[in-house]
């Protein structure tokens, strides 16, 4: 009995430094972390945008705050949040980022549509998939490269009757990151974001 | 036993994957690319050496019934902060290796070493072994990792070597899992033969 105690003192003292040393150096990695995070975001919205615009000129953003839309990534964030682009006083299309759940992740994807709901731009904001496999979908070149220029009803793989090539061996992630964009250009139509003409 | 011997032992002797065939999960799992190879093999070789050095240095102290599941938390409580660190300082490193720094804490070369060694030698000993075992994982991910990538891919550390038509129709398999293990057995077949040879053996 007095063993048992012993050993399971040993095992207490151990965890309690294994978990104070973890919650001192979240304390102060924690802000930084969030900090990088909260900079990368910025900087793949500033990118995909980039697109919008062909003049390269200045762009700003701004939340909107749509009535009604649905959010098909309810499982991950509270509403679906678009972002307008402005550039020289118009509204030139819009930024959100896309949830898809794939191998061993979610994926987040920056995706940027015009106003009329075609995508110009994609990047790979967040993916923990298989090295080698699944973590090509981050190669802007593979997959989400045949994203643009497309509408919602375009981005459908070629295993699901649609034109977009999935990454070999990687048709989970290929498919989590396309279905994922889809449904949040199906949101943001179903909403009344989208123009012909391209004013809102 | 020298230092220079428990550090030079790891690279071929005794190589943890060659030789004692342990950490066969990121050996399979990440050697798809030269790229990923290397920074594997460089973020456990430094989980490795701490590793050792704290189980060394706690040697005494931990009663040998817990010994296992003290290491586990000392292993995995190294391997969240490194992950932090790396994330909050070098975050661009951390970009290229974040993926594989959750993946050490299942490398068993790192529980083995503390369980096999560590515990039984003195901290220089103990970093010497550390260094040497790290040194002799990276080099067998980078021989897999080379087979896989240019039979797969044709390139070698994103260098293109095959040119571009075997790159448009490569040998996919071998950057498949099941390459993994076909390649895995000519690899452990070869060095097995070099063994017995060494050793004399008339086979």
């Amino acid at each position: 009995m007095a063993e048992v105690i012993k050993l399971g003192f040993v095992l207490m003292v151990v965890a309690v430094i294994a978990a104070g040393s973890l919650g001192f150096v979240n304390g102060f990695t924690a802000p930084l972390i969030a900090q990088q995070k909260e900079q990368a975001k910025l900087l793949a919205m500033e990118t995909a945008a980039s697109s919008l615009v062909s003049d390269g000129s200045e762009v700003s953003f701004d939340s909107l705050a749509v009535p009604g839309m649905g959010n098909p990534y309810a499982s991950v964030d509270e509403a679906l949040q678009v972002v307008g682009v402005y550039s020289e006083g118009h509204l030139r299309g819009f930024v959100f980022i896309a949830y898809g759940r794939g191998y061993s992740s979610t994926i987040q994807t920056m995706v940027a549509c015009g106003t009329d709901g075609v995508v110009t731009g994609t990047g790979i904001l967040f993916q923990q998939e298989t090295p080698g496999l699944g973590a090509n979908v981050a190669n802007p070149e593979r997959l989400i490269a045949g994203f643009s220029g497309r509408s919602a009803p375009g981005l459908v793989l070629t295993k699901d009757g649609g034109e977009i090539d999935a990454i070999t061996g990687s048709t989970i992630t290929s498919r989590a990151v396309t279905v994922s964009v889809r449904r949040g250009l199906e949101a943001m139509d179903a909403a009344g974001l989208f123009t012909e003409g391209g004013a809102l | 036993m020298s230092l220079a011997h428990e550090f030079v032992k790891g690279i071929y002797k005794e190589n943890p994957i060659f030789r004692i065939v342990l950490g066969m999960c990121p050996f399979l799992a990440v050697t798809s690319s030269v790229e990923n190879a290397l920074g594997m093999g460089a973020a456990a070789g430094f989980v490795l050496v701490c590793s050792n050095f704290l189980v060394s240095l706690l040697r005494n102290a931990i009663p040998s019934k817990v010994r296992i599941p003290c290491y586990i938390v000392i292993i995995a409580t190294f391997v969240t902060i490194v992950d932090l660190i790396m994330n909050a300082y070098v975050p661009d490193l951390h970009r290229n290796l974040g993926i594989f720094i959750p993946l050490i804490v299942v490398n068993c070369i790192i529980l083995g070493r503390a369980e096999g060694f560590a515990n039984k030698n003195t901290v220089p000993a103990a970093i010497a072994d550390g260094l040497g075992m790290g040194l002799g994982f990276t080099f067998a991910m980078i021989v897999m990792a080379t087979f896989r990538e240019i039979l797969g891919n044709g390139t070698w550390l994103g260098i293109n070597l095959l040119g571009e038509a075997y790159t448009n129709q490569p040998l996919l398999i071998a950057i498949l899992a099941p390459g993994a293990f076909i390649l895995m057995g000519f690899i452990l077949g070869f060095f097995n033969i070099m063994d017995s040879r060494r050793k004399g053996g008339a086979r």
